[in-house]
């Protein structure tokens, strides 16, 4: 049964910047006294807490920090501030096949492979066999394993580390490749391990997976806490953000320009992405067909997004956010448009979310229309908070939502509508 | 620490011991034959000059000189690798759960079995040169032992300096060169001036290749009492080096 626990982490990372064209001299440019310094949080009081048999995701951009937590863990350095704890043999899925030696055969790296692991040499031994077959590798076991395609070189690395029986699992990356069925043969036995107690840390950047295997996920940015919480809200949440990557591919130079509610869109203020597919037009289409800006409590909304996309995008992903004035987020979906029957995104377009009635209350909405990259790499084009959104509700409650509803007494009923 | 932990501890430094040795030489003509390469060399040209050309008193010079040269060469292979033992194994110390302390004790230990190797051939030229190993030769591993204590407690020490101080490297090189001369492998410490002696006997291998000596070539004693003095200080070498690697390996992964 394994345990990770650790509580408040910090790391910090030193470094020197090195001065350009000063003096050449006896002393290195960086042990040089005077030569600015620098330092940077890689992790800001970061709380991971995985039982037996859970499964954690942490996903988040690049340079978020998700390997330094993972490598903390595994106790490789130690964190600048906070505990961590870590019961049960630890098991790791980072880097497949770099302690391996080139010049000695698979079944010398295997068996030095599973030393360093943590079993004895007696241990490894016994399960070579195992070991080989899983890895299917049986021809090449004793050829050295610089012959090896990298393919193989993972196979035989991810088979060395789950026979070692971990109790906790630290994994990086490392199922996203590999051919299909191997993929699978991977996550069958993951979830094996899981189901006999092992905790485990998934880091990934496949949102799919981090949804579908993980109890929880751990979003990171920067080295802080986004969000923790159950796998797929964090999950909608990271992807619903406007993430570093579409920050990085925003043009600033694009040019400005007005809805056709005159809400000025402006880089990188309200609107973000890559620009490679253009949303040109949100019509909020109210019940009678008529284009609006206020709706009834209660009453069908159709949400049009015209788009274009200037080259042949594979299946990107729609997204429709209603926030209140206050930014809670109160509806978010995004799907893959291949399930609407947009398999190429070329030229024009129009993809539609119907509401079959919108009981919210009261108030001023804000909408956001977003489509991303199809694996979630990036936005094409997001439009944050363009879209207002005025709800009359014909009787006055407090809260969010106010669907149609009525009271009951003793006496006769007294209607309320929405 | 359990025993099973222990167990793969052991296992652990066995197994890069036995990696080392196989991959050092792996496809060169003669294989482990360069470990021996070096010292023979050494030992033909000094046993040429010292006795054909600058005549020495001592005795049975070509076994003296080997011993010398032999013991010398476990000490310096063995600084010379675990400098780099950290700063060299990037992959291995930065995988979670790899003990890093393993890494100089594997190092000193493959250059001990290369030492090991090369002892047959020592016996024989000391046979041959006339001298006579006896019962004080029994005492032998135990200066072995010593000189393992002292090496590995050195290498320990190198070993995590090198991380952060890469010059390290090339002061054990200088160091190790100095000594060489400094240290009475190819000619007889009584030949050192009084005034300097005491300084000189500062040099733990002043004990250790005399204990070498008298074991082997003349079939006597060891100087138990600097023995044991020398083992004493290896062993709190060791302890310290293992205390400052321990607290300097936290930083280890982050700077290679």
């Amino acid at each position: 049964m394994g345990q990770i626990s650790a509580r408040r982490i910090s790391k910090r990372y030193r470094f020197r910047s090195h001065g350009r064209g000063r003096h050449p001299g006896v002393l290195n440019e960086d042990l040089r006294f005077g030569s600015r310094r620098g330092e940077f949080w890689a992790l800001h009081e970061v709380d991971v807490e995985v039982g037996p048999g859970q499964m954690l995701g942490v996903i988040g951009p690049n340079g978020a920090g998700k390997s330094t937590l993972l490598r903390l863990i595994g106790g490789v350095g130690r964190p600048t501030s906070g505990s961590i704890r870590v019961t049960g043999r630890m098991g790791s899925l980072l880097e497949l096949g770099s302690d391996f030696h080139p010049e000695l055969t698979g079944r010398e790296n295997v068996i030095m492979s599973g030393i360093i692991a943590g079993l004895t040499r007696r241990q490894v031994l016994a399960r070579m066999d195992a070991i080989v077959e899983f890895a299917e590798l049986k021809a090449f076991m004793d050829s050295p394993v610089r012959a090896y395609s990298s393919g193989m070189l993972l196979r035989l690395g991810f088979s060395v580390a789950i026979h070692t029986e971990p109790e906790v699992l630290l994994i990086d990356e490392v199922l996203a490749v590999g051919d299909q069925s191997f993929r699978a043969k991977c996550l069958a036995r993951v979830e094996q391990l899981r189901g006999r107690g092992c905790a485990i840390l998934l880091v990934t950047h496949d949102m799919t997976l981090a949804a579908q295997l993980c109890d929880k996920a751990l979003w990171l940015n920067k080295g802080r806490v986004m969000q923790l919480g159950p796998a797929d809200e964090v999950v909608r949440a990271f992807a619903a953000s406007m993430d570093w990557e579409t920050r990085s591919r925003t043009p600033v130079d694009w040019h400005a320009q007005l809805t056709t509610d005159g809400t000025e869109l402006r880089m990188m203020e309200n609107r973000f992405g890559s620009m490679e597919l253009q949303v040109t037009d949100v019509r909020l289409i109210d019940g009678i067909g008529r284009r609006c800006r206020s709706l009834q409590a209660g009453e069908r909304l159709r949400v049009e997004i015209d788009y274009r996309a200037d080259q042949a995008l594979p299946a990107p992903n729609f997204g429709v956010v209603i926030r209140q004035e206050n930014n809670t987020v109160l509806f978010d979906e995004t799907i893959p448009a291949a399930k609407v029957g947009l398999v190429t995104a070329y030229g024009p377009g129009t993809v539609a979310l119907n509401f079959e009635r919108l009981d919210l209350n009261s108030g001023e909405y804000h909408i956001d229309v977003g489509v991303y990259r199809h694996d979630w790499a990036y936005a094409y084009d997001y439009h944050w908070r363009a879209y207002p959104l005025t709800i009359l509700a014909a009787t006055e409650v407090k809260g969010a939502v106010n669907p149609p509803h009525t009271w009951e007494g003793p006496e006769p009923p007294v209607r309320g509508t929405g | 620490m359990g025993l099973r932990r222990l167990r793969v501890l052991r296992d652990l430094s066995v197994q890069l011991v036995l990696r080392d040795l196989k991959l050092r030489y792996r496809r060169t003509l003669i294989g482990l034959a360069w470990s021996f390469a070096f010292p023979i060399g050494q030992i033909v040209v000094l046993t040429f000059i010292f006795t054909l050309v600058l005549p020495t008193r001592v005795g049975k010079y070509s076994a003296f000189v080997s011993i010398g040269v032999l013991a010398w060469t476990w000490f310096q292979s063995s600084l010379v690798m675990a400098a780099t033992s950290i700063t060299g194994n990037r992959e291995l110390v930065r995988h979670p759960g790899f003990p890093s302390t393993v890494l100089p004790i594997s190092v000193v230990g493959t250059n001990l079995i290369l030492f090991l190797m090369a002892f047959p051939a020592i016996v024989l030229v000391v046979l041959y040169d006339g001298g006579h190993p006896g019962l004080g030769t029994a005492a032998l591993p135990l200066v072995v032992l010593v000189q393992f204590l002292l090496t590995l407690g050195i290498s320990y020490l190198v070993a995590s300096l090198n991380v952060s101080f890469r010059d390290t490297q090339q002061m054990v090189a200088l160091l190790l060169l100095l000594f060489f001369f400094l240290t009475p492998i190819f000619y007889d410490p009584a030949s050192v001036p009084t005034a300097y002696r005491a300084l000189y006997n500062l040099n733990p291998f002043v004990v250790l290749l005399d204990g070498y000596r008298a074991t082997l070539i003349h079939g006597g004693l060891p100087n138990f009492v600097g023995l044991g003095e020398l083992g004493a200080l290896g062993a709190a070498m060791v302890v310290a080096g293992h205390f400052m690697f321990r607290r300097a390996s936290h930083n280890f992964a982050e700077e290679i």
